[in-house]
């Protein structure tokens, strides 16, 4: 079982900051106030990073300082043995400029900042230089899954090795070339009315987002806010296919009648849904829905964070967020759909 | 190009390649180190230097002890870019 201690994000919404974390990230001047969409894109809000050297912060990718902005509040909380970070795209803007040096200079002598930040691995690595933590570092880049993946990861790292503590997260940013390639595939509405509207579009295509979100783990319950119980990742275009898979997993992780007289049996109390207004992605949405109880609420987030591939990171993070429920604990389901083929299931069980 | 119209075009290059956005070109003396106590630059920052003046100035500084000449402040650059440059 694998246990959430700590947790912060920097996303699009900051009102959403809270607790130990919004004072750990307060300081210095921020990029940005703007919640909300801009020119079709959630776009992050970013704290004043008062923990980053400025010779340090002026050469990192967007990517990166999403990435390191949101661990160091964490990396100063115990001791660490690994960072594991999902990430899609990385530093994609500063790739794009290094490929574009390319060009431009006919492979001739090219700037190696762009290379280093605009390269996926840059940001566990520059959160392991900045914190001096010399362990375990790896990145996980399975497009839409790749947050799940590095769960997976530190869950095994921990079966392996009990005792020891990671960074889980996941991390995106928006680069203007890639949303323009994007936006030109169908995977963005060209016109966008923030907010729940989101979810009334029947058209293909999503908003643009970004964000970090990170997760202290470990084996140890003690303190812990959470644990993730399952996870399961897949690829299918059936929706069938999905529902059935649902179904195994919630009858694996959890059983009828494990919770009694808490909540429906074999049911989780909550199910955060990754729809994001793309209605090429709601039947398989619809056929996990149509899996769970209908008493189950249903909480769709997309609306405050935008379409990214590790958005489903955002989701575990604004699970915890939310007022405790009673009675505790209680069990959530996050499952989210990447452009209709990547599929993820998490059950997180919430303590306090 | 005047000597001074050149420095005020160099800083902005400097600014520009380094990701200096904090900073002005008037931000930055003629004599001011621009590595240490000076503008704070560092190692990683050289190569970007050394790409800078290839590009802007067609100048290819192969030789280290060269580079470390070059690059002590805004003046000594741009002595060696007027005596160097090829574009």
């Amino acid at each position: 079982m694998l246990y959430i201690h700590h947790t912060t994000c920097i996303s699009p919404q900051p009102r959403l900051v809270g607790g130990e974390e919004a004072s750990a990230l307060a300081g210095g001047e921020g990029r940005g106030t703007a919640a909300g969409p801009v020119n079709g894109v959630y776009k992050v809000v970013e704290p004043g990073y008062p923990g980053i050297p400025p010779n340090t912060l002026r050469r990192m990718s967007k990517a990166v300082r999403l990435g390191v902005g949101a661990a160091m509040p964490l990396i100063r909380q115990e001791r660490i043995d690994g960072i594991l970070i999902g990430t899609g795209n990385g530093g994609m803007e500063e790739s794009v400029k290094f490929l574009r040096q390319i060009v431009d200079y006919s492979e001739g002598m090219l700037a190696p900042g762009n290379f280093v930040q605009g390269i996926p691995n840059a940001i566990a690595s520059q959160i392991g230089l900045s914190g001096h933590l010399r362990g375990y570092n790896s990145t996980y880049i399975h497009r839409g899954l790749g947050f799940e993946h590095a769960l997976i990861d530190a869950s095994m790292l921990i079966s392996e090795h009990p005792g020891t503590h990671y960074l889980v997260g996941g991390v995106d940013e928006v680069s203007g070339y890639h949303y323009r390639i994007e936006l030109a595939d169908g995977w963005y509405k060209t016109t966008v009315t923030p907010g729940l509207s989101l979810y009334d579009y029947d058209s293909p295509g999503s908003i643009a987002g970004e964000g970090a979100a990170l997760f202290l783990v470990s084996g140890e319950s003690a303190d812990a806010v959470a644990a993730i119980k399952g996870i399961e990742t897949f690829h299918s275009t059936d929706q069938h296919i999905v529902a059935t898979r649902l179904r195994a997993f919630l009858a694996r992780h959890l059983p009828a009648g494990s919770q009694p007289g808490q909540q429906l049996s074999g049911s989780p109390a909550l199910y955060l849904s990754g729809e994001n207004g793309d209605n090429r992605a709601l039947p398989f949405y619809s056929a996990c829905a149509a899996v769970l109880d209908p008493a189950v609420p249903v909480v769709r987030y997309k609306h405050l964070c935008g379409e990214y591939p590790t958005a489903s990171a955002f989701a575990v993070w604004l699970a915890l967020q939310l007022a405790p429920p009673q009675p505790l604990p209680q069990h959530i389901l996050f499952y989210n759909n990447h452009k209709l083929t990547q599929h993820s299931f998490i059950l997180l069980e919430r303590f306090r | 190009m005047e000597t001074a119209q050149l420095k005020e075009r160099l800083k902005a290059q400097i600014i520009e390649f380094l990701n200096l956005s904090s900073t002005t070109p008037a931000d930055i003396a003629d004599d001011q180190p621009l590595f240490g106590e000076g503008l704070g630059l560092d190692s990683i920052d050289s190569l970007e230097l050394i790409v800078l003046l290839n590009r802007e100035y067609g100048i290819v500084i192969k030789d280290p002890k060269e580079g470390r000449k070059v690059l002590v402040d805004v003046n000594t650059m741009v002595d060696y870019i007027t005596q160097h440059r090829t574009k």
